[in-house]
């Protein structure tokens, strides 16, 4: 009898101590991530260091560990910026109804977070014949039965792919840079998540993962980029990257916004190109970009193509 | 090395061991701390969506606190110009309390930093070389080399000075001087840079203003001194550390300056903002006036604008500020009102409108405090540590092993390479010293225990022939000159002093000879000391 009793005690000892160690152990390695492939994930270079190979290799490390993941393969592309392409984009303030279709063609295309939410293009709303610019007097969440609602004109606002971006200089670890097509890119598995460049965006334009990203597995869109809609990850920062997975791989292939919305209201091409449509706009409509005193140059356009 | 672990241990019982009210001190802080690290742990294992913080506001509570604390430990300086440049003895004495607290502010900004990343592994992607540093043109790359240039400088001059106190030694000016005029501008730099952070960013406009880095100067050296004086009257207290009045008097005067130039500033800020009354006035609106009803920050910015100005008036009036009830009142004010505005009230509306103009109030979540409080009680805990050992250093209580008092007999005698026995016949004796080149010999019983000893001289003595047929035993005398082996150069100098002989022969705990010192021994390894 006493000797069972004692016997249980100690198996009841071990198995604590047992969960204890094992408890520490899962503490011990950064938060439970136990993957084999964590310590080459740490240690990754930042990726413009990387030659081609490693980036293959790190490719092939990534869209393993997403098939892990999520049970499906996604393609991750590393495409090049294309020489001799500035990309522009133009947005027509007399057609956009605020409709939000481009909201959420982005997050379709994009794999943004939908828990919780995560959008990359803000509409926002002004009363007609109040102070426009000011921004302060707009209304982001307005949600009536039908656009577009007499009184209310529209501004959708997204990154701007600033030609001096402020978020760039911020960020202390070169983790968001502008790349030679004018694209302003952020390696997800080089940003330490410290969001200065946040704070530094004139435009709204960065959003952060607070919590851990969640998209249900079939909307999750395989054709990816490394440095635009692959999946993301819990405490890194991303934004619009004018859907880098489809421009640059296939030249004269639309953002998935330009093709969402109904009204033709946006526009994109390459301003070095004289004959596209993004250099038509600047040249033929009454232009402007937003916050202009800020000397970012962003390399989008509003403009008025009629309208009253 | 042996001296190096052996003080550590000095140092780590000097830590461990307090009284009673020490460990229910240490207790209560260290639970708080731990109550900090589950919260952490829960945003580890969640992200920072246990946080208030949104796209809107994103950065709250952390880097409020970071930047309030930066402005702490660059008041140190403001106790080092006038201790060392002009050479006003009541404040030098406590500099270097000051100095350990800077030490302490700047680790807990550290730690603020850190739980404000969404990936805190990714640290070192900040570094140069090893990771990306974006240096010179991200503002936080600068803010990581002077703060940890300051941790350096800092750590550099306090445990030197604690060190050579420890070994009962002055320290030399020639050796931290160079140190200490740097500090000075570097601590202007530390605060400097960090007001950059926030002013360097066209997108903000409520930072977006030249005052600010003067503005942040300034009330930084209201709280950061005004914790020192709250501080240094709890040290008074519960040692025997004596810090003069006159020290304590002459650093509220300085407060007093400083919360009269903040407090110019503002009004110099409040002015332009309200009377040209641009849009770009919306954030400190919402600051002081509330802004399209939402003015959660409001009450706690007029509560600290009072605190503020109280407080400039009891440290200006000689009567009030050399009274300590007043004082400490004024303290308290200072320190509650510049929490207030350089911390939330600095950081919330830069993000208040946000840059599309949307209105996020931010209050922070119960984890967010536990956090910031779990990181409070950390630096509490290393300052009363750093406290616990520096106190009795500096009052010469503690001591640390030097190396003359690490050297020990051991260590320098000459190994001993014959012994012989009372039954040695002499003729033997005189082969063995002369074979061996010795000039004393060690005599010992069965147990090889030291019983007498036979020296060169005491042969010489003898006349010719008489040594024929004679013993060890007929000529030994009593062994006098020994010593232990764990006797250090001074005890061993001192004991060969008072004798005639020029040998001391070593014995261990049984009694054993192992080997002999000779006076040149000894000259040798204290010259070696000096010379390290
Ligand atoms: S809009 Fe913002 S995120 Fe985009 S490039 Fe400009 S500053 Fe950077
Ligand atoms: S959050 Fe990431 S991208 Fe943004 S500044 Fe920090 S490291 Fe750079």
């Amino acid at each position: 009898m006493e000797e069972d009793g004692r016997r249980s005690g100690g198996i009841d000892r071990r198995a604590f101590l047992q969960g204890a160690a094992l408890g520490l152990a899962t503490l011990a390695l950064p938060l439970g991530r136990a993957d084999a492939s964590f310590w080459e994930s740490f240690f990754q270079k930042h990726f413009r260091e990387m030659n081609d190979d490693e980036i293959k290799q790190v490719i092939d490390r990534l869209e393993k560990e997403y098939a892990q993941k999520f049970g499906k393969q996604i393609e991750i592309g590393a495409d090049k910026p294309i020489p001799g392409v500035l990309y522009g984009y133009g947005l027509d303030l007399s057609r956009c109804i605020g409709c939000r279709r481009c909201v959420y063609g982005c997050v379709e295309e994009n794999n943004q977070s939908l828990d919780p939410q995560i959008h990359w293009i803000t509409v926002l709303r002004f009363k007609k014949g109040e102070k426009w610019v000011d921004l302060e007097n707009s209304e982001k969440y307005y949600n009536p039965e039908k656009v577009p609602e007499e009184e209310y004109f529209y501004m959708p606002v997204q990154c701007q792919q600033c030609e001096n971006p402020p978020c760039v200089r911020a960020c202390p670890t070169q983790a968001t840079w502008k790349d030679p097509d004018g694209i302003v890119v952020i390696d997800y598995n080089w940003c330490i998540g410290c969001r200065y460049c946040m704070a530094a965006c004139p435009y709204g334009a960065r959003r952060f993962n607070w919590g851990s990203p969640k998209r249900p597995v079939e909307k999750i869109n395989p054709k990816t980029h490394y440095l635009g809609n692959r999946p993301r990850y819990r405490g890194v920062v991303e934004k619009c990257t004018f859907c880098i997975q489809r421009t640059r791989k296939d030249p004269g292939r639309y953002p998935a916004c330009v093709e969402a919305c109904p009204v033709g209201a946006r526009k994109f091409g390459n301003l070095l190109d004289p004959n596209s449509e993004i250099r038509y706009a600047i040249e033929h409509k009454r232009v402007f970009r937003l916050k202009e005193d800020l000397n970012t140059y962003p390399k989008f356009y509003y403009f008025f193509a009629y309208g009253k | 090395m042996i001296q190096a672990i052996k003080n550590f241990f000095i140092a780590l019982r000097q830590i461990a061991v307090g009284n009673k009210k020490y460990y229910l001190w240490v207790s209560f802080l260290s639970f708080l701390a731990l109550l900090g690290a589950s919260a952490y742990i829960g945003q580890l294992s969640r992200g920072l969506i246990i946080t208030a913080m949104r796209d809107q506001v994103s950065w709250g509570m952390y880097i409020s606190n970071f930047t309030f604390l930066v402005g702490v430990a660059a008041a140190a300086v403001l106790l080092v110009i006038p201790a060392y440049l002009y050479n006003f003895k009541p404040i030098k004495e406590i500099v270097l309390f000051g100095e350990l607290l800077a030490i302490t502010a700047i680790t807990m900004c550290i730690l603020f930093i850190i739980v404000d990343m969404g990936q805190p592994l990714r640290v070192w992607h900040i570094l140069p070389v090893v990771g990306a540093m974006n240096f010179p043109a991200s503002l936080l790359a600068w803010d990581v080399v002077v703060l940890n240039g300051y941790l350096i400088i800092n750590s550099v001059i306090a445990f030197y000075v604690l060190y050579r106190l420890s070994i009962g030694k002055e320290y030399k000016m020639s050796v931290i001087g160079p140190l200490i005029i740097l500090s000075i501008p570097w601590a202007v730099s530390i605060h400097t840079v960090t007001a950059f952070l926030y002013n360097g960013l066209s997108s903000r406009p409520f930072w977006n203003a030249s005052i600010l880095a003067p503005r942040f100067l300034a009330s930084a050296f209201c709280s950061g001194p005004a914790i020192m004086l709250i501080l240094f009257q709890i040290i008074r207290k519960l040692s025997v550390v004596e810090i003069d009045n006159k020290a304590i008097f002459k650093i509220a005067e300085l407060i007093a300056y400083a919360m009269g130039i903040n407090l110019f500033l503002l009004g110099a800020e409040i002015f332009k903002e309200f009377y040209s009354g641009s849009i770009h006035s919306a954030p400190i609106q919402y600051l002081y006036l509330g802004l399209h009803g939402h003015d959660k920050l409001v009450p706690w910015m007029w509560f600290a604008t009072t605190m503020n100005i109280s407080a400039f008036f009891l440290f200006l009036f000689p009567k009030t500020r050399e009274n300590f009830t007043t004082l400490n009142m004024a303290c308290l004010f200072v320190i509650t009102g510049v929490y207030i505005e350089k911390g939330m009230g600095l950081v919330i509306p830069g993000f208040v409108p946000d840059t599309l103009g949307e209105i996020y109030e931010y209050t922070p979540t119960t984890q967010e405090i536990l956090v910031t409080i779990g990181i409070w009680a950390s630096g509490a805990l290393l300052y009363t540590f750093l406290l616990k050992l520096a106190i009795p250093v500096y009052t010469g209580k503690l001591r640390f092993f030097s190396k003359t008092q690490l050297t020990a007999a051991r260590d320098i005698m000459t190994k001993l390479v014959a012994t012989i026995r009372a039954e040695t016949p002499l003729d033997e004796v005189v082969k063995l010293m002369l074979s061996k080149r010795l000039t004393d010999m060690a005599v010992v019983d069965d147990s090889d225990k030291l019983i007498g000893i036979v020296s060169e001289r005491d042969i010489i003595s003898l006349e010719v022939g008489q040594a024929s047929g004679k013993t060890a035993a007929d000529l030994m005398a009593a062994p006098t000159g020994t010593v232990p082996e764990s006797f250090h150069i001074q005890e061993l100098g001192k004991v060969l002093a008072s004798r005639t002989a020029n040998l001391l022969f070593v014995v261990n705990e049984n009694g054993q000879p192992v080997g002999t010192i000779e006076g040149s021994d000894i000259l040798k390894s204290l010259e070696d000391i000096r010379r390290e």
